[in-house]
């Protein structure tokens, strides 16, 4: 049991003088490696390498021909943590940053390590750039990264958009995984003209964007979840137009319908999000 | 542990500045909206560009930038860095073209910022092919616009304990879009312009040690739209005229939006327990001052009942949620969230005037809609053996809303869930659930007050049975450089009480993933997906019990795949990805018409290829050559010419068939130090 909580003689000069290749030495290109930060792992008394592998005497000291190298404690391969342990040296130091929602959140309960998706010894962290983090995530969420490929998506794909812009990998369970309170709020971050109030507002709008939209990607123009007219006979029933079946008589080769062409019921209806006009309640004004 | 002697001889702390930089031409072979969407490509040409990343460090200091796509409208630069563990700083620019249509025309002439106006010598007609002069003053106005963001921020660690943060950011939006402007009987699809700015600002402090913590956070979002309302004039002809011609809708209102959020958790000693909870209260204002009834001067409808809408909307948002392992094989969770929209907008009666021509002399309230919304969840891990955990759960939900045909809806929901490692390379997740949301009861007479026929169940308001179950499979063997993984899922919802809208709906989706690490330097990735979407729905032209049903299903097919080879004859890497996406729609709708009546599939094809070859020429100097080849094609009965629908103006949208061939070769070179220096702590 000693061996196993035992520190190496020299720190890092110890385990650098086998592990001297790139992807060990970009720890240094990190903010992991600073030595003027006094909480960091290689600030002045910390445990260096081993304040996230862990005590490493055992690892590093002498094997008799024909043993096994002990493994080190943390992050290595093989590691003798578990997943749980591992995590909690991350946490240790990230707390302002992971928060204690994490506990409590759904990817511990997936068992996801911090390190699933985090390098730390990248100087450019995959997932934390806007470029490259949606691939990191569709690794396990395979099929966020179908709905991406379809041919209406928000910009993931191009590398204009991370998925953290709207969801928090972070939070606890009861806080629904969205960047902001809700899903409502966080689509209007960048899409504040659809938050109203609206002198006359359209129900679902107010509630939940994902009633109508497909934030992920669509077949159809504006990642609608569905054909027009059909989404919106989906609600609506009125007796004249709403009512109807659009079927393809009305399309351009017979008798050529306003309620199915263009833009359908939006052709007249175009105020769905809601219209401030005070004739506006049909939402066309 | 004595560190007295750990000196750090050998650690290559970084120290000093290095950067790369990127100077290159794009060829574009073809204008195309869709794939110059958020990447910039969009016109034919030649594109100058500039790329590049540095770092800057010291031993208390690190400062990163990047500089990304200058030379198009995709642009972006961000600077961060500062002293780790005392204080970070972010600034950061970005550019996002929106690009819808290139191919779309109209006759509308922009005569001021907020009006549209018809082309001199506009020869106005009962229908489109009536309008003669409609060739002679059609003009290209492609639909889009562009978005920029700039993004300030920072954190300021005061202690251990105590840490500060703020950030602001400002977002610009404008350009066009297309926006439906009704005229009685007809329409006109209008390019309308819009700038719109949202400003948002936010503030924290947290304040917290090895056991807990506590935040509090105030966020602001601030909207401007710059103008209330929008005008056009309409270019059909009715006899006798409506109102005077010109027509007007209101633009999205000015809004802001201000939340105060308090949040904490802690953790306790007993059982690994850990209890978070968060309290949001937030206010949205709107006060935006009304347009008039109408644009024609010869109405007379009352005075507004008020001259801006003084919308006032309070939001709670409370999160309650706890963790604990009571049973050393036992996990259990539990979680409370209540979210409330409390729209304190006051009600008005309030006259509409008909496309400005007519009183409708049927005033009508507003309806500020609002809900409360409360969910828990209760579920439990439980390690079977070390390599087998059993979970299952219990969700419920309960929605209250005002003004809406259901005022309260319950959803209880159980579901299990296995997962099972055999052996360390390979696990095994199967999850099933069902869930039944019921309501108190349908309300028909508020339906039928707002013109809904009262068999008509709204989908998001119905009585549903839905049935899932997920399966997910991964080998990772530790002997082979592969991984593969396999994901699949089945969803069944029944709308059992609906007569009229959604009546069913399932879904079906498989995703795959290969991939493996050919060799120290080379790696091949492989992704499919296939994805299969139906809803059933019916509905009524009598205005009785349904009389005709549809079918819409949503069929994909997603593959991806690619190579990496890096050091190809010492200083060559090459990148090769592949994507393919095909989308198809298929809908019937039958009526009491004899036979099925089938559209055509709306059909989308996406392909993507992009080849990337790095060489070194030195430890400065490289090139680079990027080839994308990409298509688009459409099938979409939907889009039309301008003129195919009598009584629609349109702006002719076609169908996408897009295809661009992008060749770019680009020449990089490495200023600062070529390896990090040594420097002690």
């Amino acid at each position: 049991d000693g061996q196993e909580t035992d520190y190496s003689r020299k720190g890092a000069d110890t385990c650098l003088s086998c592990h001297d290749d790139e992807v060990t030495l970009a720890i240094f290109k990190t903010v992991h490696a600073v030595p003027s930060d006094s909480s960091g792992p290689f600030g002045h008394g910390q445990l260096q390498c081993e304040s996230c592998h862990g005590p490493g005497d055992a690892h590093s000291g002498r094997v008799r021909r024909g043993e096994e190298r002990p493994a080190i404690p943390h992050f290595g391969s093989g590691p003798v943590a578990s997943l749980e342990d591992q995590n909690g040296i991350c946490l240790e130091c990230h707390k302002d940053d992971v928060g204690f929602g994490w506990h409590t959140g759904v990817h511990p309960s997936d068992e996801v390590a911090c390190a699933d998706c985090h390098v730390s010894h990248a100087p450019a962290d995959a997932v934390m750039q806007t470029s490259t983090q949606a691939e990191v995530c569709f690794d396990c969420h395979q099929r966020q990264r179908s709905e991406t490929m379809k041919a209406f998506s928000h910009p993931l794909l191009q590398g204009k958009m991370d998925c953290s812009g709207c969801h928090s990998a972070h939070s606890d369970e009861a806080a629904t995984a969205f960047a902001q309170q809700t899903l409502n709020a966080s689509c209007e971050q960048c899409h504040a003209e659809k938050r109203g109030p609206f002198l006359w507002e359209h129900a679902p709008v107010s509630e939940d964007c994902g009633l109508c939209h497909a934030p992920h990607g669509s077949n159809h123009a504006g990642m609608l979840t569905q054909r027009a007219p059909l989404l919106c006979q989906s609600c609506h029933s009125a007796s004249g137009h709403p009512s109807i079946a659009n079927t393809t008589d009305g399309l351009a080769a017979d008798l050529p319908s306003q309620y199915l062409l263009g833009q359908s019921c939006m052709n007249c209806h175009s105020q769905v999000h809601g219209s401030n006009h005070p004739s506006g309640s049909k939402l066309m004004r | 542990a004595d560190t007295s002697e750990w000196l750090c001889e050998y650690c290559p702390f970084e120290s000093g500045y290095t950067a790369d930089y990127s100077v290159g031409v794009t060829s574009v072979s073809e204008d195309s909206a869709y794939i110059g969407n958020a990447t910039g490509y969009d016109e034919e040409g030649v594109y100058a560009n500039l790329d590049g990343q540095g770092r800057y460090a010291n031993d208390s200091y690190r400062w990163r930038w990047r500089l990304e796509d200058l030379g198009l409208d995709s642009r972006a630069a961000e600077v961060r860095g500062g002293r780790p563990g005392k204080f970070d700083v972010r600034i950061a620019y970005r550019e996002l073209p929106r690009r819808r249509f290139d191919s779309t025309a109209t006759i509308f002439v922009q005569s001021t910022a907020d009006t549209l106006s018809l082309p001199p010598g506009w020869v106005a007609a009962a229908q489109t092919t009536g309008f003669t002069a409609l060739d002679a003053n059609l003009q290209n106005r492609a639909i889009g616009s562009d978005r920029r963001v700039f993004d300030i921020g920072g954190r300021y660690l005061r202690s251990e304990r105590l840490s500060f943060s703020a950030d602001y950011r400002r977002q610009e939006s404008d350009g066009l879009k297309i926006r439906g402007g009704s005229s009685f009987t007809s329409a006109s699809l209008l390019p309308m312009p819009f700038d719109y700015v949202t400003d948002e600002v936010d503030f924290g402090v947290r304040y917290g040690d090895a056991r807990g913590f506590v935040s509090l956070r105030w966020y602001l979002s601030d909207f401007e739209n710059g103008a209330a309302g929008f005008r056009w004039q309409q270019p059909f002809s009715f006899s006798p005229p409506l109102g005077t011609g010109t027509f007007e809708q209101a633009r999205a209102p000015d809004s802001r939006f201000q939340q105060l959020s308090l949040a904490t958790a802690y953790a306790f000693s007993a059982y690994g327990t850990v209890l978070s909870a968060s309290a949001s209260f937030g206010n949205i204002e709107q006060d935006t001052a009304f347009l008039a009834y109408t644009t024609n001067d010869n109405l007379s409808p009352e005075p507004l009942p008020r001259s801006a809408l003084n919308g006032d909307i309070d939001t709670t948002n409370i999160a309650i949620a706890l963790t604990s392992r009571p049973l050393d094989k036992t996990r259990v969770k539990l979680s409370y969230r209540f979210d409330e929209r409390d729209n304190k907008t006051a009600q008005d009666l309030w006259e509409r005037v008909i496309v400005d021509s007519v009183l409708s002399g049927d005033p009508e309230l507003n309806t500020p809609y609002g809900f409360e919304r409360a969910t828990l969840r209760l579920s439990a891990d439980y390690d079977l053996f070390a390599s087998l955990r059993l979970s299952g759960g219990y969700d419920r939900k309960e929605i209250d809303r005002d003004f809406q045909e259901v005022a309260s809806q319950t959803e209880e929901a159980g579901w299990g869930r296995l997962r099972w490692r055999p052996s360390a390379s390979v696990e095994i997740d199967v999850r099933g659930g069902t869930s039944q949301r019921d309501i108190d009861s349908y309300n028909e007479v508020f339906a039928a007050s707002l013109g809904e026929n009262p068999l008509l169940r709204k989908y998001n308001l119905a009585y549903r049975y839905r049935r899932y179950g997920d399966l997910r499979l991964s080998w990772s063997p530790a002997d082979l450089p592969v991984s593969v993984s396999l994901s699949g899922r089945v969803a069944d919802d029944e709308y059992t009480h609906s007569q009229l809208g959604i009546t069913a709906g399932d879904e079906f989706g498989v995703a795959a993933d290969f991939s493996w690490s050919v060799s120290e330097r080379s790696s091949f990735y492989l992704n499919a997906g296939v994805e299969s979407m139906q809803s059933q729905q019916s509905g009524s032209e009598q205005f009785a019990a349904a009389d005709w049903y549809a079918s819409h299903d949503d069929d994909f097919t997603t593959l991806g795949a690619g190579i990496r080879v890096r050091e190809i004859s010492g200083d060559v890497d090459l990148q090769l990805d592949y994507r393919r996406s095909d989308g198809t729609t298929k809908i019937d709708v039958d009526t009491a018409e004899p036979g099925t009546d089938r559209f055509p599939d709306l059909r989308s094809e996406l392909d993507y290829l992009r080849l990337r070859l790095n060489y070194r020429r030195s430890e400065r100097l490289g090139m680079s050559f990027d080839l994308r080849y990409q298509r688009f094609e459409t099938a979409d009965w939907s889009r039309l010419n301008v003129t195919t629908v009598p009584q629609l103006l349109s702006l002719g949208a076609s169908p996408y068939d897009d295809r661009s061939l992008i060749l770019g070769l680009g020449f990089h070179y490495r200023l600062g130090d070529l390896s990090p220096a040594v420097s002690q702590p």
